[in-house]
């Protein structure tokens, strides 16, 4: 009974997250031996409870998740609206919840809520007959939660809603016109947003675009993100054995800035080696999708990689100066409950598709 | 269709991806590493210690103490940090803010406050450490003089190395905030009292905080010195002259060396070390008594009638008079009849003059008799056969050869002849001539010696010249005995014109000079040799624009000599 259920998970896909996460822990380990505490036992706890998660997502079932997407999405904008009054400051930006115990990070599942309303509504919609409300519906579902994260300030998660919408709309069908317009619309709106952006993120902004600009301030993390990737030259120089991480010059190294830790400690081959195992995730996520014939799966799953797939591109790309400086986590492999709690629920929505692709 | 598109945006991605970090690590990895290597390693450069130098009695007359610096990291440093930093220092909150914001090698590097702050501060700022995040101590050896200006002269100063020299020196030996021997010992023994640097390869992490030593290299100090000047000496006769435009020196004649050396005014070399002494050191380079000038031996003078000395040597060397030569002194001397009359420094005359009584009285007409015989260029032959002219080989920095003129020299230079009047001003030591003082008390030495060649020295060396051959002057014995009785009688003959030297139960030889020096005061001299059997030191004393030497320098001789005895000879 327990063997026929596994044999109906994607076993390839279920293995690369496995083998991400166990990654993540021997990094999160490297980059935070010396300072005594225990990020690795926490992380692993975590990973334990995302499995936990992740069967419970399996046995309910995604369509499950898209019924009650909606309450989903009220209660993940409660939670950016609790934040927002009443949220703790971490880094100059208020983005966490404590819970006693643990804290959590609204915007983590703001994401992933949006994501399932997003389906949820393009999925019961005709692009032929209601095209022009749907899209404005769409941007407006998207919208809001990317203005309350952008408020916390969190440049990194908000810019990431943009592909959540965009993708899946692509996907959907809607007219390449109205896809430029509401890119164009973006463009045009974005001096507004630079006014709504707070000094250290224009700062960034400008930085990325040159980065010897502000060396010892602004543009240090950069700087100094790019010669630990480039110092790990083609094979590194050994686990634990990084220095820029190792002697703090990375900051933030066992959360955004892990990928770093692991180019300079594992070298060219190693980081590729990495680049390239997301690579086959994102493969086994589009496979995944062409094999279920549900609309609204296909939109859900659309949505999940392009929230995995920009998220590693932002991430890796700002190590070593294709991005400017964001915070944006590895999924499975930066340190962090909430996202790697989520990420795990997502792959549960994931294995949940591809389990009932044949219910029909 | 539109899926295609997707899977092409994703394959970009991860493509992207990959040839980025193939282009940063691999075609830029080596660069990134070096940058990554220099972020890690930082060299700490350790000065070695210099090497200190006593004097003959081993007290320190060149030390090295600790100097503390205010410093503070600006990245830790609180706001209300600021206020109570202004308060401490006596400065502005602004003035802190600009400190704290002077460039700095690396992020995390301390910014230095306020250098060398003196005790009680240190306390202070010690006992506030906790109130004062991100400030501290840093400590560093400096050079130090304990005596100050006794002596400095001889032992000169330091100064900032400047970047000719820094490019030029020895990595292991010159760093770029070394300090070099700018005047005396520390300039000529610069290199041995140096040492050797060393350092320390350390790891530091991105606060620049030190993980571990990577290489270390232990610097050697510097060689020590002893000089042969005596401080409790130099110290008295400083007292001497203190108030004075003046030098005098002492030269022991046993080892040739000299147990002091004092110019007045003097100046405190620590002012040059001391980065609070930035206005005191402008001082002494301003000041129209020039202070940093060593008179013994860097400035050159007319030496008025010591010089007669040498003209008597000459004109008994050159046969041209004996001893028993006699001339009359009228008061004054004509070249011819009518002619320009030459004035001796006594107008009613001397009357009837042999030589010992011509350096008694310092007859100057009896002189110009002598130089008229024997000539300009004999007298300057004998004259540089006697050291003059010439620099000396001493250990000091700056010295001033003096000059000895002759008819080639005035063609050279003037493109004139040499006319007779001329003669008979050199004769008693004016005209062109120039000597410095030490020039003269090397004279005084070698005739204390019968006619020794002597080359004053700074270095105390008991060993020195003991396996080298004796060189002599080409001057017979018999002649430098004749000019010695007449300096004995300088002193003890009632006619004598250095009386006021004169030791109770002692026989003190020398020669007074008034070098007129026009419009000012003529320079008062006095050289000579003591005791006069068997005698154990020479000196030199001259008082710029001081007056008679008769009066004001054998004055000075006397007291200086009284010293020598209460420190050398105790009853």
């Amino acid at each position: 009974m327990i063997r026929r259920w596994f044999k109906l998970l994607p076993a390839p896909l279920l293995r690369n997250v496995l083998i991400l996460t166990v990654v993540g822990m021997a990094f999160i380990y490297s980059s935070t031996f010396r300072t005594g505490e225990d990020f690795v036992g926490r992380q692993g706890a975590w990973a334990l409870v995302g499995l936990a998660s992740l069967v419970v997502t399996v046995a309910l079932g995604y369509r499950f998740f898209l019924s009650i997407s909606y309450s989903l999405y009220a209660l993940s904008l409660i939670l950016l609206l609790v934040v927002d009054v009443a949220g703790a400051t971490r880094l100059g930006a208020q983005r966490w919840i404590h819970l006693g115990l643990f804290s959590i990070q609204p915007s983590e599942i703001a994401k992933i809520a949006t994501v399932l309303a997003l389906a949820n509504f393009l999925g019961s919609r005709n692009p032929v007959e209601e095209e022009g409300r749907t899209v404005l519906g769409s941007v407006a579902l998207v919208g809001v939660p990317l203005l309350l994260i952008m408020k916390q300030p969190d440049l990194g998660s908000a810019s990431l809603m943009i592909p959540i919408v965009a993708v899946p709309l692509f996907l959907w069908g809607v007219r390449y016109r109205y896809l430029v317009v509401t890119l164009l619309t973006g463009f045009l709106a974005s001096p507004f947003v630079w006014n709504l952006l707070r000094d250290y993120q224009k700062k960034r902004i400008l930085v990325f675009l040159n980065p010897q600009l502000d060396p010892l301030k602004s543009g240090y993390t950069a700087i100094q993100s790019r010669i630990a990737v480039g110092a790990g030259g083609l094979f590194g120089k050994g686990w634990l054995h990084g220095t820029q991480s190792q002697l703090d010059f990375v900051p933030e190294h066992h959360t955004d800035f892990i990928f770093s830790v692991i180019a300079e400690e594992m070298g060219f081959l190693g980081a590729a080696s990495l680049v390239i195992l997301y690579g086959t995730l994102f493969y086994q996520i589009i496979q995944l999708m062409e094999r279920t014939t549900d609309v609204k799966a296909k939109l859900l799953a659309v949505g999940i990689l392009s929230l995995f797939f920009f998220q590693v591109l932002i991430n890796i790309g700002m190590s070593f100066g294709l991005f400017p400086i964001t915070g944006i986590t590895l999924p499975f492999i930066s340190y962090g409950g909430s996202s790697l709690v989520i990420a795990f629920t997502a792959i549960g929505l994931l294995v949940s598709i591809h389990k009932e692709r044949s219910i029909f | 269709m539109r899926l295609n598109i997707l899977k092409g945006i994703v394959l970009i991605g991860v493509c992207a991806l990959v040839l980025g970090l193939f282009q940063t690590q691999v075609f830029q990895g080596g660069y990134y590493r070096n940058l990554s290597e220099e972020n890690r390693i930082r060299l700490v450069p350790e000065e070695a210690p210099r090497g200190q130098v006593y004097d003959r009695a081993g007290k320190l007359l060149a030390t090295n103490r600790a100097s503390y610096h205010l410093v503070a990291t600006p990245e830790d440093v609180t706001p209300d940090v600021y206020p109570e930093l202004a308060h401490l220092l006596k400065i502005s909150e602004r003035e802190v803010r600009e400190r704290m914001s002077s460039p700095r090698e690396y992020p995390f590097a301390p910014v230095v406050l306020l250098r060398d702050i003196p005790r009680e501060l240190l306390f202070k700022v010690e006992e506030l450490r906790p109130e004062l995040p991100g400030v501290s101590i840093q400590t560093e050896t400096i050079r130090s003089y304990p005596y100050g200006p006794v002596a400095a002269h001889i032992i000169g100063y330091l100064g900032k190395i400047n970047q000719r020299e820094y490019e030029k020196g020895d990595r292991e030996r010159f760093g770029m905030e070394s300090l070099i021997g700018r005047s005396g010992i520390e300039k000529i023994y610069d290199l041995r009292l140096r040492g050797f640097r060393g350092g320390k390869q350390v790891e530091v992490n991105a606060r620049g905080e030190r993980i571990r030593v990577v290489a270390e290299k232990t610097p050697v100090p510097g060689e020590d010195l002893t000089l042969a000047i005596d401080l409790e000496f130099e110290k008295r006769l400083m007292e001497l002259i203190k108030d004075k435009k003046a030098t005098v020196a002492f030269l022991d004649l046993k080892t040739n060396e000299l147990m002091a050396l004092v110019s007045s005014p003097a100046f405190n070399p620590n002012v040059f070390v001391s980065p609070s002494g930035a206005a005191e050191r402008l001082q002494f380079l301003k000041d129209r008594d020039s202070p940093l000038l060593e008179r013994g031996s860097g400035a050159a003078y007319p030496p008025g009638s010591v010089f007669k000395l040498v003209t008597a040597l000459a004109a008994l060397e050159s046969g041209k008079i004996t001893p028993q030569t006699t001339f009359n002194c009228p008061g004054y001397f004509r070249l011819k009849p009518g002619g320009r009359a030459f004035h001796c420094w006594n107008e009613k005359g001397h009357g009837s003059v042999d030589l010992y009584r011509a350096i008694e009285r310092s007859c100057n007409v009896y002189f110009y008799n002598v130089g008229r015989l024997v000539g300009a260029d004999t007298l300057a032959h004998y004259a540089r056969e006697l050291g003059l002219g010439q620099t000396l080989d001493l250990e000091m920095t700056n010295m001033a050869p003096g000059l000895v003129p002759d008819s080639m020299w005035k063609k050279n230079h003037f493109k004139q002849e040499w006319y007779p009047g001329e003669t008979l001003s050199f004769a008693v030591g004016q005209s062109y001539l120039l000597v410095s003082p030490l020039q003269i008390l090397r004279l005084a030495a070698m005739l204390a010696k019968d006619g020794e060649w002597v080359e004053p020295k700074l270095i105390r060396n008991p060993a020195r010249g003991a396996d080298e051959p004796k060189k002599r002057i080409a001057i017979s014995e018999k002649n430098i005995k004749v000019i010695k009785q007449g300096m004995l009688k300088v002193v003890n003959s009632d006619y004598g014109t250095g009386q006021l030297a004169r030791i109770d139960f002692d026989q003190l030889a020398g020669k007074t000079g008034t070098a007129q020096a026009p419009p000012k005061a003529p320079h008062a001299w006095m050289t000579g040799f003591f005791p006069y059997q068997n005698p154990e030191i020479a000196f030199v004393v001259l008082l710029e624009h001081g007056g008679s030497g008769g009066i004001n320098a054998a004055r000075v001789v006397k007291q200086a000599i009284h010293i020598w005895k209460e420190l050398y000879q105790p009853v």
